[in-house]
């Protein structure tokens, strides 16, 4: 069957279906900020995924598509190349990863892979529960999940993004319990991280290059009690609008750091 | 003055002074303020907060604002156009486009380097609008034109950068929507300082101000040197808003609100409006930052100053446009302009459209460059290609003969269908349609991108129809609609998540998403408009002689108004549904065309409707092809192949 990918998370969950897929979007992209899958180069890169490229994917001649309920406003034009399948993974207010989980089975039964979605499934929990019996002795410290913007703001992943919910899933708190109609992910100035001063600081991907020297002089990013005492831990790059893939990578990449003590300031 | 030339100014001081004193109370209760002088290590985290984040970003607004102000009051009184503030001159965007542009291909340049880079976008957009103004004596009509298009052309080339890399431009989306957030005192130390030091020149330059107010005949008359001064301030307005601009990001409408909110108060000379516009400025920041960190603080949600600046600014100047002083521009005699017969410039279109019509539906990529596609390929390809061509050059022939409209109908050469309100009002309901129901389906977009759209117009009209209602009011309203739409966009751009993507990609504008029957749709709108507007040729004659001889030909000014605004928003609304806000073109084709010699009504709609047709048919060719298979926004290819011909002819004007 050839399948291409509108979506990210839609990607993700073919490719841990054990799905190659013909064709997915911003591929230069998703190679640098999600990192897994690792994908075939023969993958053809079908343009932005705002505006994919209509035309290419024609040629291509897909049996099916995968899209996400943001690619609405593309749904009609897509639909006269292929049938589609759209899923939902975020929905503002609702933690994502059972979503992710869900969409395995959903597309393992349209594929006629059933089976496999099922072995993932369980895969998946029980990789899950040992991180979370390796970090049962953190568990007692609160943690804020945060993506530097730029030197004053930094994004505060809560319970409804898929770094949240995972955090919830290996046992470890929250820090971020502001307000309970939390965005996924919310610019936010660096100070209000003063909230909780017993907590630890995950920056999860890279800094970008133009903050990182007014980030280590900012009297405020220095004076935060997490930053003094040198617990920050930063993790490699993780798309926050992944699937199960990403989810266990952020879940992975946090266990490691945490377990081998890489926090400093 | 009056009782409520007093009252305003002093409500809003005072709200500001509430909300700032809750604000450092909730960090760090008054009564412990008396020790805050420590240095940091003595201080504890609250104490540090209040004194290194809340008091700087206090008067970072203020002197933000008061520069934003200064610079917009300057600019108003310098090019006798009351919408003219830093973004219409294109020094923000500038300014944004280097921003944009150094993040992404020199990221270790920005850092420590922020300043000088914004400030070097500013200055070279600067630079080109007056440059671009020079030959004419900085004449206004021309500054406000060259300006509006280096700004959409910085503005369409950012929006093309962000878009063609991701997720990593948050700080971006951060900067553009003007975030005041503070870590120490020193952007306040060294804005304070810049904008000191160009209020004390501005000071000086006054009197000659007030001396260009009288019109530039009578400013001969008297001996002043038009082109020095013109420079001297349009340079003072534009360090201005590039200090600001580096040192907060953009923040929009303070320039165009201040002088206004002054007017209002019933400031009158000259010399008044500039010495109170920096005051009204500072107090409209500071008040509309108070606000952001009161709705933080409340409901964790963190907006952009800047972009809640436009989306408190619009409607409160909505409310305030009746009072509004008109602000008179006399006119100047117009420069001659050969007329010329229609019938070489419409030959030159037509052989123009069936090239591009070829070009778009027999070449395609070939892997590694361009090839023919033979006739197979192109009969498998055609049904995903005509619809676009067709939806394509329809929209572009409906917002090219709207713009025609819009500035016959204002007599104002910035007039274009974005500023009836009907874009921004479409972007609102797509954005209700992405907040509210995210799950709705094509239609539920669509609908409510057209009621947005149909609302919008709807508010500007209830002004127009109004008597004695001053095109430039008119204008204010739409703008004010506009600026609001794009306010809210921002804040959604900010909140950063998926919506954001689907936001920027719908303002950069595309054509795929057209459909047979869409196409067919639009197609046919686009003709009925062209006749509908061919018949109204008369009223576009005689309305830009003004109200009195109008009503003395037996034109009800009312009626005609509210008859062609209704033309021109269902144009746009349904042309903006389907390819986006590309209101470049309806500001470009008709400029290019009256300046190539189409003066005549009829000249001019069709002109500008053929010419749009063709911008846009070939701006959806580039789009596909230049960096294929990524897909590049219409809107700006449509700025990449007009700007450059408006830039030349500009320059090439006496």
């Amino acid at each position: 069957m050839r399948i291409a990918s509108i979506d990210w998370a839609m990607l993700e969950t073919l490719c841990a279906l054990g799905v190659v897929p013909i064709a997915a979007t911003e591929l230069i992209q998703f190679r640098s900020d999600a990192v897994e899958p690792a994908l075939p180069a023969d993958v053809v890169d079908l343009g932005l995924r705002g505006s994919p490229n209509f035309e290419l994917l024609h040629l291509l001649r897909p049996d099916l598509i995968l899209i996400s309920p943001f690619y609405v406003r593309h749904e009609a034009a897509l639909s006269r190349i292929a049938p589609i399948l759209s899923l939902p993974f975020y929905v503002r207010g609702e933690p994502p990863f059972e979503k992710a989980l869900a969409a395995v089975k959903t597309l393992g039964e349209r594929l006629g892979r059933g089976e496999k979605a099922q072995a993932v499934l369980e895969e998946i929990a029980t990789e899950i529960a040992g991180y979370r019996q390796a970090l049962a002795p953190f568990a007692d410290r609160p943690t804020y999940l945060v993506n530097i913007g730029d030197a004053r703001h930094v994004r505060v992943f809560g319970f409804d993004s898929m770094f949240g919910d995972m955090l919830a899933r290996l046992g470890l708190p929250n820090a971020w319990t502001d307000g309970s109609r939390f965005t996924f992910a919310a610019p936010v100035p660096i100070e209000k991280l003063a909230g909780n001063p017993d907590a630890r600081i995950v920056v999860v991907s890279d800094v970008p290059v133009e903050a990182r020297s007014s980030l280590k002089a900012s009297i405020i990013w220095n004076t935060l009690e997490p930053v003094r005492k040198g617990r920050v831990i930063y993790l490699a790059n993780v798309n926050p609008y992944g699937g199960v893939t990403a989810g266990l990578r952020f879940a992975r990449l946090l266990t490691e750091a945490i377990v081998a003590g890489d926090e400093r300031g | 003055m009056t009782a409520r030339a007093w009252f305003l100014p002093s409500v809003g001081l005072l709200a500001g002074l509430i909300l700032f004193v809750l604000e450092a109370s909730s960090q760090v209760p008054v009564s412990q303020w008396g020790n805050l002088l420590l240095p940091p290590a003595e201080l504890g985290l609250d104490k540090i907060i209040l004194v290194y984040s809340l008091m700087p970003r206090a008067a970072v607004a203020l002197v933000a604002g008061a520069a934003l102000g200064l610079s917009g009051a300057l600019l108003q009184q310098l090019l006798r156009n009351p919408l003219a503030d830093p973004s219409t001159l294109g020094i923000s965007a500038g300014a944004q486009l280097t921003i944009v542009a150094a993040t992404l291909y020199v990221p270790e340049l920005v850092d420590g380097h922020r300043t000088a880079i914004a400030l070097g976008g500013a200055a070279a957009a600067a630079a080109i609008v007056f440059a671009l103004g020079w030959r004419r004596a900085f004449e206004p009509v021309t500054m406000v034109v060259s300006g509006l298009l280096v700004g959409v052309t910085a503005a369409a080339l950012s929006a093309a950068m962000t878009l063609s890399r991701g997720e990593y431009l948050m700080s971006l989306v951060t900067w553009n929507g003007g975030a005041l957030s503070q870590q120490d005192w020193s952007v306040f130390q060294g804005l304070a300082l810049q904008v000191a030091v160009i209020g004390l020149l501005a000071g000086l330059l006054i009197r000659p101000l007030l001396v260009l107010a009288l019109g530039d005949t009578s400013a001969r008359s008297l001996g002043v040197n038009l082109g020095g001064f013109r420079f001297a301030i349009a340079a003072l307005a534009t360090a201005l808003a590039g200090f600001v601009a580096a040192a907060v990001g953009l923040v929009s409408f303070v320039g165009l609100a201040a002088p206004a909110f002054v007017r209002a108060c019933g400031a009158r000379k000259p010399t008044a409006v500039v010495a109170l516009s920096p005051l009204a400025g500072a107090l409209f920041l500071w008040l509309c930052d108070g606000i952001v960190q009161f709705v933080a603080r409340t409901s964790s949600e963190n907006f952009p100053t800047g972009a809640v600046t436009a989306l408190f600014g619009g409607p409160v100047l909505l409310w305030l446009l009746p009072k509004v002083k008109n602000m008179e521009v006399p006119h100047e005699t117009r420069n001659s302009v050969h007329r010329r017969s229609l019938a070489p410039m419409i030959a030159a279109f037509l052989l123009l459209l069936p090239l591009i019509v070829a070009l778009s539906l027999f070449v395609g990529p070939s892997g590694h460059g361009f090839k023919v596609l033979t006739w197979v390929e192109t009969l498998d390809l055609l049904p995903l290609r005509w619809p676009r061509l067709l939806a394509a050059a329809a929209a572009g022939g409906l917002l090219a003969v709207t713009g025609a409209i819009l500035q016959r109908m204002t007599g104002n050469a910035m007039a274009s269908p974005e500023v009836v309100g009907v874009s921004g009002g479409a972007g609102l309901g797509f954005a209700a349609a992405l907040t509210f129901a995210p799950g709705g389906g094509t239609t539920a977009v669509f609908a409510s991108a057209g009621v947005g759209a149909l609302l919008a117009m709807m508010a500007v009209l209830v002004f127009a129809s109004r008597r004695h209602l001053s095109p430039d009011k008119m204008l204010l309203a739409g703008i004010a609609v506009g600026s609001f739409s794009s306010a809210v966009l921002s804040a959604l751009l900010a909140i950063g998540d998926q919506r954001s993507w689907q936001i920027l990609a719908w303002l950069g504008g595309t054509a795929s998403t057209a459909t047979p029957a869409t196409a067919l749709f639009l197609a046919i709108l686009c003709l009925l408009v062209m006749a509908l507007a061919l018949l109204l040729g008369r009223w576009l004659t005689i309305l830009p002689f003004g109200p009195s001889i109008a009503q003395s030909l037996g034109l009800s000014v009312r009626l005609s108004r509210v008859l062609l605004l209704i033309l021109s928003g269902t144009a746009t609304g349904a042309a903006s549904l389907l390819v986006g806000p590309l209101s470049f073109v309806g500001l470009v084709a008709p400029h290019i065309v009256l300046r190539a010699g189409l003066v005549t009504v009829r000249q001019h709609l069709v002109g500008s409707f053929l010419l749009g047709a063709a911008l846009m048919a070939f701006a959806d060719f580039g789009a596909r092809n230049a960096s294929f298979p990524y897909e590049l926004p219409l809107g700006l290819f449509a700025a990449l192949v007009g700007a450059p011909y408006l830039i030349w002819l500009l320059g090439r004007q006496r």
